[in-house]
């Protein structure tokens, strides 16, 4: 039933700010008066983008990233076409943990695209944060992926780039595009049975 | 017990006024009218071994997947993640985690840990809950931070553990002259209020028990059994993150609403017809949808409809536990969330999936989809968006946001003045088949916002002089009533007590349970023939007050 033609998924540690990427990118907000709120479960949020001259439908799964919801996250991945991993520089910890998404991933689907995304940019360029995080490290483990963006969901740097850049990768990937294809013919036939026995109920 | 030489218990029954009328009574009801304060009875009977040993009782989850023709590979799969919990805690082990906080904590001296229990983050609060393991394992604390708590933990672990293995007994409470201790052991939990309210034993028990049933909500009883099982020393915050403000909201919440104190649910009044339409437009849209086991749509605090699968019924206590997700949730209102939600009295052992969303921008209505089937969410999606257009186009979102904006035209914004006896200050009913709640002063979310601002600033008691009474405020004068009536010894029927500030009139019968407060001295007739024609006029609005039909899918 999914209207949806790709599928991305938010990973990272508790706090690193997958849920303000989000927002930023789809309703183009920051909240920064409000206290720290952590993600009951996971959140889903669809948005239309265009690539290549064309209207996509984008489902976004931010995952709560707490151990709690662990056994439930691969829910959250099964199927996904790409997933952006996120960590703090500030935090090593964070980036501990992103290397078990990745293993998590490799595993389950292998398929997925994935990127790497450091966050609270503005928080390193004001130094209110310091880099905890070796770069060098980074840019090693970032060679096997699809990418490492730095962004900023409080400024808005380098967000919608990196949304960009996953739709245009999935769009110029012929297996992905197959499997796209065919699910909104699928998906047509299936409206189209269903208008067909709801005749007598219109919708509008 | 608080009796006090005023309060005359009474024996005329006001029933010679009053005909026999129930306000609200339903024969078939969508909430499950038990009490909270027979839990406390239970509570109170249960032996040793009974209650160290919380046994699950089989679940409600599984029959409901068997009856749909689900295998149970829920189970199954939980039982695996359990495995991995252990695994994770040696790979994570040198991480950045919490529990190497207490550690470091556990070099604190004797005289800095002390010092920490003087200072204002701790001294002069109306009331402290801690939450520890049986360990001894500080969990949660209302008011400082519980990592420095250790000590004041370890405390509290020997006196438990000292009254019942060399005395074969339980510990309840410790009382001294303007503070009482109440302690709950629930399974591998020891929760503990301390407090300076006038609130009763009884029903400070019930508060740690929802504290706990809040702690389950999130974890499920089994597997938070089977963490202590497979280490005693575990530190449960870790996997409580972000549980902690839900129990911190809890807290302020069960102290403001009467909700708790009866036992009931809040319905927000409507029309009867659009109440109608919208259990219609959930029905509808949802009828085909097989796994689907309740649809709840809620909105400050209240309940507009739920539409449940056959046979089965919520408690209000459960309710309560969503009421209070969703208030303490922002994050519920930028995006549709799909969350394990376990509802401690429908079925402890597992988890609920839950599809939780707001019904548009522009109406602050709540809708959750809960089901056994963990990958529905897509279906559940699909489901709201179709309810949330049949509201639309029915005119119903108006006529919730005319209920919850308090619109001047609907009698029920503001009952007093429409059933026009300037007597009465106050009151408070609820119907007992149905465990239904009206009040009339619904305690308006800004003023609950306000309170909670408050209190976070510190929840220290003050001695102000209060101008105003308001509804929290007349609700902290009817708790020790309620405990009256629901003393187990001797429960008394009626109370009418009268004094220079207030008047106050409390009646139980099998049908209801009425708090009604009255201008100072008023005389007992006068009294009653006031509660006869209010009682007249809630019955007269039942319909708009209550929700009278239980409807399934
Ligand atoms: N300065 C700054 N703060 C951020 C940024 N992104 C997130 N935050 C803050 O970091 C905290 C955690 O963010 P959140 O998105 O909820 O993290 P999540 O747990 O990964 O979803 C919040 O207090 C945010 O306000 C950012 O780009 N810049
Ligand atoms: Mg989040």
């Amino acid at each position: 039933m999914s209207r949806c033609d790709f599928k991305i998924v938010l990973l990272g540690s508790e706090h690193v700010g997958k849920t303000s990427l989000v927002l930023r990118f789809v309703n183009c907000r920051f909240n920064s008066g409000t206290p720290y709120q952590n993600t009951i479960g996971a959140a889903f949020c669809a948005k239309r983008m265009q690539s290549n001259g064309k209207d996509f439908n984008v489902g976004i799964w931010d995952t709560a990233g707490s151990e709690r919801y662990e056994a439930m996250t691969r829910m959250y991945y099964r199927g996904a076409h790409a997933a952006i991993i996120c960590y703090e520089a500030s935090s090593q910890a964070s980036w501990t943990r992103l290397r078990h998404w990745l293993q998590e991933l490799r595993t389950v689907e292998e398929d997925c695209k994935v990127y790497l995304c450091c966050t609270k940019k503005d928080l390193l360029d004001s130094g209110a944060a310091q880099r905890e995080v070796d770069e060098e490290i980074v840019a090693t483990y970032s060679q096997g992926l699809r990418g490492h963006f730095l962004t900023s969901s409080k400024t808005g740097e380098n967000v919608d780039e990196l949304f960009q850049k996953i739709v245009d990768d999935c769009v110029a990937d012929m297996r992905v595009m197959k499997g796209v294809e065919e699910a909104r013919v699928q998906l047509q036939k299936e409206d189209a049975a269903y208008r067909a026995k709801h005749k007598d109920y219109c919708f509008c | 017990m608080a009796s006090t030489s005023k309060n005359i218990p009474s024996t005329a029954n006001p029933e010679n006024v009053t005909d026999d009328i129930e306000p609200g009574a339903c024969t078939d009801s969508i909430l499950n009218p038990t009490d909270s304060f027979e839990e406390f009875a239970s509570e109170m009977s249960s032996s040793l071994e009974e209650r160290n040993t919380l046994a699950a009782k089989s679940s409600t989850i599984s029959e409901i997947q068997s009856e749909i023709g689900e295998s149970s590979k829920e189970t199954l799969r939980e039982t695996k993640s359990s495995d991995n919990l252990q695994s994770k805690d040696d790979s994570i082990s040198g991480s950045a985690s919490s529990s190497n906080l207490t550690e470091q904590n556990g070099e604190d001296t004797e005289c800095e840990r002390d010092e920490y229990l003087r200072s204002p983050e701790l001294v002069n609060k109306e009331k402290h809950v801690f939450i520890l393991s049986s360990a001894g394992k500080p969990i949660y604390s209302r008011y400082g931070n519980e990592d420095k708590l250790a000590g004041l933990c370890g405390v509290i672990q020997a006196l438990v553990s000292v009254v019942e293995e060399q005395n074969q007994d339980i510990l309840r409470s410790i009382s001294t002259k303007d503070c009482k201790a109440i302690f709950l052991v629930k399974g591998p939990l020891i929760l503990v209020a301390v407090s300076k309210s006038n609130e009763s034993e009884t029903q400070l028990v019930l508060q740690l028990t929802y504290a706990f049933n809040q702690i389950v909500s999130v974890l499920t009883l089994t597997q938070l059994n089977r963490i202590f099982e497979q280490r005693r020393n575990y530190d449960l915050r870790r996997l409580l993150s972000g549980a902690e403000r839900l129990i911190d909201h809890l807290l302020i919440f069960m102290e403001k609403d009467p909700a708790f104190l009866l036992g009931a649910v809040r319905c927000l009044p409507l029309p009867e017809k659009a109440r109608e339409n919208i259990t219609n437009a959930i029905t509808s849209t949802c009828s085909k949808i097989r796994d689907l086991v309740f649809a709840i749509l809620i909105a400050g605090n209240q309940l507009i409809t739920l539409v449940r699968m056959k046979k089965y019924t919520l408690h209000p206590s459960d309710i309560h536990l969503l009421f209070n997700l969703v208030r303490s949730s922002e994050s519920f209102k930028t995006a549709e969330s799909w969350t394990p939600i376990c509802l401690p009295k429908f079925d402890a052992t597992g988890f609920l999936h839950g599809h939780v969303s707001y019904i548009s921008e522009d109406c602050q209505a709540c809708l959750l989809l809960l089901t056994v089937q963990r990958d529905a969410f897509f279906p559940l999606s699909q489901a709201k968006h179709t309810i949330a257009e049949k509201l639309r186009r029915s005119n119903c979102l108006v006529a919730i946001n005319d209920a919850l904006n308090r619109n001047k035209e609907l009698p029920t914004t503001n009952p007093l003045k429409h059933i026009g006896i300037p007597e009465i200050r106050h009151f408070m009913y609820k119907c007992k088949s149905t465990a239904q709640l009206f009040t009339s002063d619904p305690i308006s979310l800004d003023r609950l916002q306000d309170y909670r601002l408050r209190h976070k600033e510190g929840g220290d008691i003050t001695e102000k002089k209060i101008e105003k009474l308001s509804d929290i405020d007349y609700v902290r004068n009817y708790r020790k009533f309620c405990s009256q009536i629901h003393c187990s010894s001797t429960p008394a029927k009626l109370i009418f007590r009268s004094n220079s500030e207030n008047t106050v009139l409390a009646w139980v019968t099998n049908g209801f349970e009425l708090y009604v407060t009255f201008d100072a001295l008023m005389e007992k007739d006068h009294a009653i023939r006031a509660v006869d024609r209010l009682l007249h006029w809630i019955k007269k609005e039942e319909e708009r007050i209550f929700i009278m039909h239980a409807p399934t899918f």
